[in-house]
């Protein structure tokens, strides 16, 4: 018990003196968690309004792909794009494995689909009465899908918060094709498995403390926002 | 003008067919009331005249040209015809950006937006709420909201289902004057369906009955089928649905629909002389205040409205069950169809 508490009260004294190891692994983190969420909504916000106002065949069998891939476990998709990026893969010669950007790639397969789906749901959520009533005072399509965009825009904006959570948390991803180089490729989580591994309790609760802090934060917001969107 | 016409319009839902009309002509600037029980097919006939749905099979002319049920063609229509829904919604956003939503689309400049913002919002009388969020706003003040979001748009029809089934008794006053006015003073041609009987009867130059997708019957106030039988060179005699006999300066005879004018009807409460022509008694059904005067719902064996003046209505100090002396001049009869 007593390690335990010894553990936590220096880990939130390194936290609270910015320690600069835990400072850079924190920044990593961001960076990468940030850049990829960035990249999954560029992709996936357009994706899940296109597939939510369209109807062509075999929509539901996409949808049903979608949620499916909501549960695909992270060490498949690092294994997966491991495959395609290591110097035997296709994309071998682009040199990215073992590199933040090839993160960003794994964690961009694992949320786009979170990013749609919840899309899809925050649009099909949204009165049928905005899509009358915007087309009966003269909008087209276009002006239409902006006018349900801007109204399920709480929506959109949880699921991109829920996926900027679940990419912050993960370690498959990161472990597999960051390959945890200090300064580098090292996030929060390949850190704490990292000291875990080593017997270090004290830098591992104080990234453990914060990343629980982040996951907080995030699911407050989303929450908020949810509220907000169901308004 | 005829602003719509329907050639053997259906709609189906699945199997189900939920509207089926042989025929129908909505004339430009009148009002029109859609009657009928829940599903009858009121609001699917709306939708299709909003051309926010196309029917299963048959003809539409807007305008006297056909409509090609096309999203192009639609679009171009559109912008003639709102339509404002049963428990209408608003933009979550500000008042103002409700109302400039329809001008900034018609790429309207801003002058002239906040310019035509602020004359509808004074025409509903909101125009103190202008920047309002719009999801604070009451019921009434959000249908008069969508009135007036509707008006700004200067459309030639107005389509409105149940416009006044969610508001309180105050606002439900307020907004069947305001549809009024639209009609009277815009000339803009209003259909509408409701479940309101008061609304309904003061409102509508034509009502129409709805029973499972089909049209039952179609009535113009006061107006009636009669028969009517040549007396002399001059004057004939009209006998409207077997019950009422009037003397009319016509000389054909036979079946015909004719039309009493409401404020040409003269009531008094003297007793009638017994042979005194087109002079009958009948006992006051209803009073309602209406914007040429006070309408009077009388039954004289047949279901009349007159339309007297303020004064007139004061000094004869009428009252709901009194009997009331009805008098139909010649000239307040109309003859509408040319069967004879």
């Amino acid at each position: 018990m007593d390690f335990l508490l010894d553990s936590l009260v220096s880990a939130v004294l390194m936290a609270i003196s910015f320690d600069k190891e835990l400072i850079e692994i924190v920044w990593v983190s961001l960076r990468v968690s940030s850049s990829s969420t960035a990249l999954a909504s560029i992709i996936g916000v357009p994706l899940g309004i296109f597939i939510a106002f369209e109807n062509f065949r075999g929509k539901r069998l996409l949808i049903t792909i979608l949620n499916t891939m909501l549960a695909l476990p992270t060490v498949a998709i690092g294994l997966f794009v491991y495959a395609l990026i290591s110097r035997r893969g296709i994309f071998g010669p682009l040199d990215l494995l073992y590199s933040q950007k090839a993160i960003i790639i794994g964690q961009v397969i694992l949320i786009t689909p979170v990013i749609i789906t919840f899309t899809i749901a925050a649009i099909n959520h949204i009165d049928e009465r905005y899509r009358k009533t915007a087309m009966t005072l003269g909008a087209n399509r276009r002006q239409t899908a902006i006018v349900i965009f801007l109204e399920a825009r709480y929506g959109i904006i949880a699921a991109i918060v829920a996926a900027f959570g679940r990419v912050i948390s993960e370690i498959g991803i990161s472990m597999m094709l960051g390959g945890n180089a200090r300064g580098f490729t090292r996030t929060i989580t390949t850190a704490m498995a990292l000291e875990y591994d080593k017997g270090e309790f004290v830098l591992a609760v104080a990234l453990g403390i914060i990343l629980i802090t982040i996951s907080f934060g995030l699911n407050l917001l989303f929450h908020v926002l949810q509220g907000r969107g169901s308004k | 003008m005829i602003l719509y016409s329907m050639r053997n319009v259906s709609r189906c839902f699945g199997e189900k067919k939920v509207l089926d009309l042989e025929e129908l002509e909505i004339e430009k600037g009148h009002i029109y009331a859609l009657l009928g029980p829940n599903g009858s097919g009121k609001t699917t006939l709306l939708n299709i005249m909003g051309f926010l749905d196309q029917p299963t099979s048959g003809q539409v002319w807007f305008k006297e040209k056909q409509v090609f049920f096309n999203e192009r063609t639609l679009q171009k229509h559109r912008r003639k015809v709102v339509m404002v829904q049963q428990n209408p919604i608003l933009f979550t956003t500000s008042v103002y950006k409700n109302l400039e939503f329809g001008l900034k689309v018609r790429k309207i400049s801003k002058e002239q937006r906040r310019k035509i913002i602020d004359e509808s919002l004074d025409l509903v009388g909101l125009r103190h709420m202008i920047n309002e969020p719009a999801h604070k706003l009451s019921g009434g003040e959000t249908q008069r909201v969508v009135l007036a979001r509707a008006l700004a748009l200067t459309p030639e029809v107005i389509l409105c289902d149940e416009p006044t089934a969610s508001v309180d008794l105050e606002n439900q006053l307020a907004i069947t004057r305001l549809l009024k006015d639209i009609n009277s003073e815009k000339g803009i041609t209003l259909v509408f369906t409701s479940h309101d009987k008061s609304q309904a009867s003061a409102l509508p130059h034509f009502k129409l009955f709805l029973e499972q997708g089909r049209i039952s019957v179609m009535s113009y106030e006061n107006t009636f089928p009669a028969k009517i039988f040549s007396l002399d060179e001059q004057y004939s005699t009209c006998v409207i649905q077997n019950e009422l006999e009037l003397n009319i300066p016509l000389k054909k005879a036979g079946p015909c629909r004719l039309r009493i004018e409401p404020e040409l009807i003269v009531l008094s409460t003297s007793i009638p002389e017994p042979a005194e022509p087109n002079t009958m008694t009948g006992r006051i059904l209803r009073i309602s205040e209406d914007i040429k005067g006070i309408r009077i719902g009388i039954d004289c064996r047949i279901h009349l409205t007159a339309i007297i003046s303020k004064a007139d209505y004061q000094n004869l100090s009428l009252f709901v069950g009194n009997t009331v002396t009805v008098n139909i001049p010649p000239q307040a009869v109309t003859i509408l169809d040319s069967r004879i």
